[in-house]
């Protein structure tokens, strides 16, 4: 049997976790607002691009450019977007999973990562998987400078031969109550690439006048589709974690609430239960004394 | 005869609507399209970026990017967008001084170059700016 003061300080305890669960709560819900609106903010840049890099790939894939050329695959390099901080319900778990399944789908291919996120390093490092590059620490209102040094990172391996696909691994914000993990396929850009991502794109099989010239813009537009791309993932990313995490406070709180409203039962029993046999001992040494 | 325009940054999607001409800056000088233009891709120089709808035209300072022009669209993915009412003079008008004064000091090629690109990008602000200030309708421009 606990002892009166023990469950008192049990209690108690839980009244702070709640309290800090609640707060924390609190402030994911804030912050998931502004990351809503920045998802919104950059989803048509990101739409746009994929959907002009689909009508170019049509045209330019018979062309000797490494971008569009499709390879058979002996090494996949995957950009893992995941978060910095945990207590944000499965997300990372999940997406973990995802990239377990996807590799297990793909026996006899060899997978390199480029992590953003502390989560992700976790992820990469007890797996023993091999990690080429790492950042994180990247801010939700961030500007897309502070993730090209992981973009980077993966366009010079791409470029010079050593990975011959590029995916993008990240937590796609579906709403507040619902987020799925997904994978990409960035690069080669290839007709798989773009279908189904960018929503009503006009299929333009025609011949482009280039102004200065083809490779000059390719030489511009790739590096910036797979930096926007990745960029506004990262940005879904943002969302889908303060969601989760407001989601998962949220559980937390209700559950402390839960406990406290269990052991006062307790407490409050325990109490009568004292009281009562203080009395009876009270009645009966009355008793005997009369 | 209309045409849909795009024009998306990075950061927020500032025009997706029909529009019946619009002016950009190319690497290889300006361009006018109107509506059938023949398909062809350019990436931008920073400078105005002139939009017409029915009588009103519209103002934009694009500091680079790419158009896609379509017979029936044109997308526009700027680095950056400004709308001309939201450049800030007085800001840009330091910038430039600022870059001025660093081209007289002895400076490195590269740091010239990146302050060369700056003063070119101050300095068209300042010019739509000034239009803009010239011309009798706010958020309406003249055309030359």
């Amino acid at each position: 049997m606990p002892s009166l003061r023990s469950i008192r300080g049990r209690i108690k305890s839980v009244k702070n976790t709640r309290q800090i669960t609640k707060a924390m709560e609190m402030v994911a819900s804030a912050k998931m607002r502004k990351a809503q609106m920045r998802v919104r903010d950059t989803r048509p840049y990101a739409e746009k691009i994929l959907e002009l890099m689909g009508r170019l790939s049509a045209i330019e894939s018979h062309r000797p450019n490494i971008f569009f050329k499709v390879k058979p695959v002996t090494t996949i390099g995957i950009i893992l977007v995941s978060t910095d901080r945990g207590l944000c319900g499965p997300i990372n778990a999940n997406l973990f999973r995802q990239v377990n399944r996807f590799m297990a789908d793909r026996p006899g291919v060899r997978f390199e990562f480029v992590i953003i996120g502390k989560k992700g390093q976790d992820f990469v490092r007890r797996s023993g998987l091999k990690g080429v590059g790492f950042i994180s620490g990247v801010k939700d209102r961030g500007q897309i400078e502070e993730i090209l040094p992981a973009t980077q990172v993966a366009i010079e391996e791409f470029q010079e031969g050593r990975w011959d696909e590029v995916w993008v691994f990240y937590t796609e914000f579906v709403s507040t109550l619902s987020q799925k993990p997904k994978n990409e396929k960035l690069l080669p850009i290839g007709p798989e690439v773009v279908e189904g991502r960018a929503r009503g794109a006009s299929p333009f099989l025609g011949e482009y006048l280039y102004e200065p010239d083809t490779t000059e813009i390719l030489d511009v537009l790739i590096p910036r589709y797979f930096e926007s791309v990745v960029f506004q993932r990262v940005m879904e990313n943002f969302a889908s974690e303060y969601s989760a995490r407001m989601m998962a406070m949220r559980n937390a709180t209700s559950n402390a609430k839960e406990v406290i409203y269990q052991m006062t039962l307790i407490y409050n029993k325990l109490r009568q239960a004292g009281i009562t046999r203080e009395i009876s001992e009270i009645a009966s040494g009355a008793d005997a004394v009369s | 005869m209309a045409f849909m325009l795009t024009l998306v940054s990075q950061e927020r999607e500032l025009i997706s609507e029909e529009v019946d001409f619009v002016k950009a800056k190319g690497v290889d000088g300006e361009f006018g399209v109107l509506t059938g233009h023949s398909p062809f891709i350019s990436l931008l120089d920073p400078g105005e970026l002139v939009v017409r709808k029915g009588a009103a035209l519209y103002s934009y300072y694009v500091s680079g990017g790419v158009a896609e022009v379509l017979p029936k669209s044109v997308i526009i993915l700027a680095n950056t967008v400004e709308r001309a009412d939201e450049i800030d003079e007085q800001l840009a008008r330091r910038a430039r001084e600022n870059a001025e004064e660093a081209l007289k000091r002895p400076i490195s090629e590269i740091e010239r170059r990146t302050y060369l690109l700056e003063l070119k990008r101050e300095s068209v602000r300042l010019s739509i700016v000034a239009r803009r200030r010239s011309s009798r309708h706010p958020g309406q421009v003249t055309e030359e």
